[in-house]
């Protein structure tokens, strides 16, 4: 295994989606697992898509690849079939032990990148991906910070040094980091108003509550507002997952 | 559970030239994989599964048949309802055993062909096509009744017999709605399948409490065989298509997760749920009314039971678990059907064009089209029985001959066959159940069979015809 994080680009590749303008740029240092999914409606057959449709998939894959392989990137192609796209980028995640998921939007050559920081829970992961992209590079690294309530300055200030030092140690230059904390009532609109100044965004995944079921991922819709590539830090996955047991 | 089959495919072409597609490279529990690293997502699970079994089998047993097999047998329907059960059962193991050794689309076609060769999957495959058309039919006559009585029970007389008028408008909306929609309709049905089994169980709870005289009027019995034996075996033929559902299962075997431990389940699971509701069913309304009084309500009897109990309300109720069945009923053997469809034109058996997809709506228009086009016309002739009983024939054809493979299977061992689930009591089990299976249409009405057989002839000379050199079996 190479130090370069590996990142699961998901493109709906026969919807007209390709890589954004800015994307090779922004992942030249990652482990690009590139995944082209299309999903079909229940009344039809994945196979029955394939027979019509693999090779004009293949041939766009092809050509993303390249883009992505010219930049830098070490990159896996998968092409699949499926009813339902979220099945197969959770599958693809799992698989590739993927640490983060880009949601592709275009944005120019990456120069300065916001990263939200949440708490303690999982900086490991985001110091690998942020170092991994960025090390050695001319990319300004932001970390934000929305405190909670009863949240001190000091705390804040203290966790996100703490996560500075993490990615001074694993290659960034110190005087590339910057850090900011926030007292808003949302993090999300805080993230979103605070991203616009930024070419990038690279944000944890949250735990699934029933206001993610209901309004969808933060995440998401932090890359709906933003409108450009957000990078999805992913969880640390449980081994024992319960729908896992066969064979 | 992974099958590293090295890639293979049929040979041979049919008369345009089109040879049959590659077979898949290895199947996991969550995608099928093609050469050239294609994959496709597996995304239907148990409870899926158990819902298309489910919701294809309930529409028919209980809103349709009630009234004619109570009719036919008397009391007796139950034990009629009780053989169909069985012999499904019979068949709904070995095909569960080929379902995890070929976890593919096309289910009966594809374990035939595979195992028995092209001219037998040939004549199952355009069957179980056809067979579907036929059963879709006779779940919208159903249907067209179940809306005709609710608008009979809103007071909206017609000077017309709005039945097959209405079976016709639902067949034209159900088909368009699967060529243009694009809706989640596996999900849909999962929830229609668990409205259903609530309402029944509650109803069907009431009726057996208050056949035992629980709630003080304790029905007299009449005598259990009032046509004497015989009509038993011929109800059981007719009502057989209340079984259908669970092969179903099978024709979207490549969509199902965990195919090794989830289609023995879902395919048994639902053969179980359904005939203990059935059998139920029966005993409920026999107590209620007599034989005579069930077969003068016809096809939507179970309406009368339930007002009978509770009044409007069990009528209402019942009257939108019948739409509901037997729309889902329609619905899941319309898809199934072009499925069928689309595993023939895999293997060149049918021009590649008929599984072609619609660029607009993601959809296989022409299969769905294949299926809906026919059943119009079904729908039509409004002949319950005959099509109750042709779809029966067709699919009783392709079960016999499952029953049948198992058995070749197993004997002839090939290095490919592994299934993950083996049936208990072969050969002697799979034996029975394809006696059965073929015992099971003599008792059926001559026009019936007529019009069976003359379907298996013209699907032969269509193979020998159109595609005669396709060699399918899996020597692979």
């Amino acid at each position: 295994m190479s130090d370069r994080p590996t990142v699961l680009v998901p493109i709906r590749v026969l919807d007209g989606e390709s890589i954004p303008e800015g994307t090779p740029a922004l992942l030249a240092k990652a482990h690009v697992v590139l995944l082209g999914y299309h999903e079909v409606p229940d009344q039809t057959a994945p196979g029955q898509a394939r027979m019509q449709f693999e090779e004009r998939a293949n041939q766009r894959l092809d050509e993303f690849e390249r883009m992505l392989e010219d930049a830098g990137a070490t990159v896996e192609t998968r092409l699949v079939f499926t009813h339902e796209g979220q099945t197969t980028i959770d599958r693809m995640i799992a698989e590739y032990d993927c640490l983060a998921v880009l949601v592709p939007n275009a944005t120019s050559e990456p120069e300065d990148v916001l990263v939200a920081v949440r708490g303690t829970v999982g900086t490991g992961r985001l110091v690998r991906v942020v170092a991994g992209l960025f090390a050695d590079s001319d990319v300004g690294v932001t970390l934000y910070h929305v405190a909670d309530e009863g949240e001190t300055d000091e705390d804040a200030e203290t966790l996100l040094d703490g996560i500075a030092a993490s990615l001074v140690e694993a290659g960034i230059e110190a005087d590339a980091i910057d850090t900011r904390v926030a007292h808003e009532e949302r993090a999300q609109d805080a993230i979103v108003d605070t991203a616009a100044g930024f070419d990038a965004v690279v944000m944890g995944e949250s735990d699934p509550t029933l206001a993610t079921f209901v309004f969808g991922m933060p995440a998401e819709q932090v890359a709906d507002r933003f409108l450009g590539p957000v990078l999805v830090v992913q969880r640390e996955k449980v081994d024992a997952d319960e729908d896992s047991t066969t064979d | 559970m992974t099958n590293e089959d090295a890639a293979a495919r049929g040979t041979g072409a049919n008369v345009d030239g089109e040879m049959p597609e590659a077979e898949p490279e290895a199947v996991t529990a969550e995608a099928t994989i093609h050469d050239g690293d294609t994959e496709l997502e597996r995304t239907i699970g148990l409870v899926g599964g158990l819902a298309i079994g489910i919701g294809t089998m309930i529409g028919a047993g209980i809103f349709v048949f009630p009234g004619i097999a109570a009719g036919d047998a008397g009391p007796a329907a139950a034990l009629s309802f009780v053989i169909g059960g069985v012999i499904a059962l019979l068949v709904a193991l070995p095909a569960s055993e080929l379902a995890t050794a070929m976890p593919r689309s096309g289910g009966g076609y594809y374990f035939v062909s595979r195992s028995m060769g092209t001219g037998y999957g040939a004549i199952v495959g355009l069957g179980l096509w056809l067979g579907l058309v036929f059963a879709s039919a006779f779940y919208l006559v159903g249907l067209g009744n179940y809306a005709t009585a609710v608008l009979g029970e809103v007071g909206i007389g017609l000077s017309i017999n709005p039945v097959v008028p209405l079976g016709i408008f639902f067949a034209v909306v159900l088909t368009g709605l699967s060529v243009a929609g694009t809706e989640n309709t596996a999900k849909i049905q999962n929830v229609v399948v668990a409205v259903l089994l609530v309402i029944l169980t509650l109803f069907l709870t009431y009726g057996t409490l208050n056949a035992f005289g629980v709630f003080g009027r304790a029905t007299a019995p009449e005598t259990f065989f009032p046509r004497g034996y015989f009509p038993v075996l011929g109800t059981a033929a007719l009502v057989f298509t209340s079984y259908l559902g669970f092969a179903q299962v099978a024709t979207v075997a490549g969509d199902i997760k965990q195919p090794g431990r989830n289609l023995p389940l879902a395919m048994v699971g639902s053969v179980l749920v359904v005939t203990v509701f059935y059998v139920v069913t029966i005993f409920v309304a026999t107590s209620a009314f007599s034989a005579t009084e069930l077969e003068g309500f016809g096809q939507t009897a179970m309406v009368e039971v339930a007002r009978e109990f509770v009044g409007l309300p069990g009528a209402v109720a019942i009257l939108i678990a019948g739409l509901l069945a037997t729309f889902s009923s329609a619905n899941a053997s319309i898809l199934s059907a072009s499925r069928t469809v689309y595993a023939l034109s895999r293997d060149a058996l049918l021009p590649r064009k008929a599984s072609e997809i619609n660029l607009r709506y993601g959809t296989p228009h022409v299969a769905l089209l294949a299926a809906g086009g026919p059943i119009v016309l079904l729908v039509a002739m409004n002949q319950v029985e005959v099509l109750a009983e042709v779809a029966s024939f067709l699919h009783l054809v392709m079960y016999g001959l499952i029953c049948a493979a198992v058995i070749v299977l197993r004997r002839r061992d090939p290095s490919w066959y592994e299934p993950s689930y083996r049936m208990p009591g072969a050969p002697a089990l799979p034996a029975i159940g394809a006696v059965a299976s073929f015992g099971l249409i003599a008792f059926m009405d001559p026009v019936s069979m007529g019009i069976g057989v003359g379907i298996m002839v013209v699907s032969f000379v269509w193979y020998r015809y159109y595609a005669g050199t396709v060699e399918l079996k899996g020597d692979f």
